[in-house]
């Protein structure tokens, strides 16, 4: 479709009234073009209005949603799980400096090779929030007080820390199947704090990392939870 | 992310003060109280809009669950700077109905299709406008679209209807269906403007 095609169906799009491969190739379009992503949103906006209404969603709704989020689980077993298997097979901490060399390499390449899809692709939110970090992360990689460490259980995951902050490559989890998650936890004392969702196949995350003493990763049923029972795919203790 | 304290938050009670742009903070902090507020505004408007869609209560309420534990899940993937989260709301809201409303209608088979789109022709759509329980200057607005126009976004937004469905549900060729709905809804928004409705992004 040509750009003229493509505006003319943005109000059937807004309305999802396009068919499916009218809508993949809109989206397509939608990447580069900040001007028909405004229409659309506006588009949406407008048709807001329309679904206006003045009654209440029915009540007991929001118990069963209510009870759908709140999981609880233990939360201080699982900290106490990490530690022991850390020990057990390590005889030592979590921590770990690595070859310092090789994985800022290997981290710089991945970062690299993420803009090169970016400027190909132009994929998305999520590439262009990496692209803005890199500059972080390249000044990350080079600060003398950058550290260098992994989460160590099913595969190796390689985090750099600088003050504050931290650069996670997970790329190296496997895809999981639909309806799976990752999830991304840090320990602060005896309290696992959910730092983020981090979806079936993740790739660069970056966060703050100030005030935990370790990180976990886990794999849960999408939409995450709130409290992880499951036993860390890989776990790190930082410095 | 920002660094803030964690055991800072808003109180419970300062929520109902919070703009919805705050609230979403909150819910990526996993406060369920803000997505109980977030439920408050506009669950209302989802369940309503999923209601008409699917024209089934059931349906309705898997889809407002839906969307509001997809919002728990993923806030992040909220951008306030790309519009309210009402519309963003009901934008997955729309988009989900209508995913069911397809797969239900695919499964149904072609020759029920073909017969839906006939039944939709002769619809008194101009009716079921007027039975929402829409705010006045909405109606107004509305009413003041050309009816061409009017029909077709009706169809394809509350029926659930691609613009080529629209097109055979109107006996209309689908070029001219896609530029009434855009035609109609840029209208719609000026309509909406003039009222004292801002529609703004």
């Amino acid at each position: 479709m040509t750009h003229e095609e493509i505006q003319e169906l943005l109000g059937a799009y807004a309305l999802d009234a396009v068919d499916p491969d009218e809508a993949s190739e809109i989206e397509l379009h939608l990447r580069d073009c900040p001007r028909c992503r405004a229409e659309v949103a506006e588009h949406r906006e407008t048709a807001a209005f329309l679904a206006h209404a003045g009654a209440d969603a029915p009540a007991d709704l929001w118990d069963r949603i209510a009870g759908t989020i709140d999981v609880p689980a233990p939360v201080i077993p699982m900290a106490l799980r990490l530690g022991d298997r850390a020990r057990d097979r390590r005889g030592g901490s979590w921590s770990r400096p690595v070859a310092l060399v090789g994985v800022a390499a290997a981290m710089v390449i991945a970062v690299l090779g993420l803009q090169v899809r970016n400027q190909d692709q132009r994929i998305d939110e999520l590439a262009a929030e990496l692209a803005a970090s890199d500059g972080g992360f390249a000044a990350a990689v080079s600060h003398r007080d950058a550290e260098m460490l992994e989460l160590e259980g099913a595969t190796a995951i390689p985090v750099v820390v600088s003050e504050g902050k931290a650069w996670l490559q997970a790329a190296a989890l496997p895809e999981l199947e639909e309806g799976r998650t990752y999830q991304l936890w840090g320990a602060a004392g005896d309290e696992l704090v959910s730092i983020a969702v981090l979806g079936r196949d993740p790739g660069v995350i970056s966060f703050d990392v100030e005030g935990y003493a370790l990180l976990a990763i886990t794999e849960e049923d999408a939409p995450g939870v709130v409290k992880s029972a499951n036993p860390p795919v890989v776990a790190g203790e930082l410095s | 992310m920002t660094s803030a304290p964690k055991n800072q938050g808003m109180r419970q009670d300062d929520l109902t003060l919070a703009s919805d742009a705050q609230l979403v903070v909150a819910i990526g902090r996993w406060r369920q109280e803000a997505l109980a507020e977030a439920y408050r505004r506009h669950a209302g408007a989802v369940f309503a809009l999923a209601s008409r869609v699917l024209a089934s209560r059931n349906l309705a309420e898997e889809v407002v669950q839906e969307v509001f534990l997809r919002l728990w899940d993923n806030a992040e993937r909220f951008d306030p700077e790309r519009g309210s989260l009402r519309s963003w709301l009901l934008a997955q809201t729309h988009g989900r109905a209508v995913d069911l409303l397809r797969s239900e209608t695919a499964r149904k088979g072609r020759e029920e299709r073909e017969h839906r789109g006939r039944a939709e022709a002769g619809y008194d759509l101009e009716h079921e406008v007027w039975d929402l329980t829409v705010a006045d200057q909405v109606r107004d607005a509305l009413g003041a679209l050309p009816a061409e126009e009017r029909k077709a976004i009706e169809l394809a937004y509350f029926k659930g209807l691609t613009y080529r469905e629209v097109a055979a549900a109107l006996d209309q060729p689908e070029g001219t269906v896609k530029s009434r709905i855009r035609a109609g809804l840029k209208r719609l928004r000026e309509g909406l403007a003039d009222a004292g409705l801002e529609v703004g992004v």
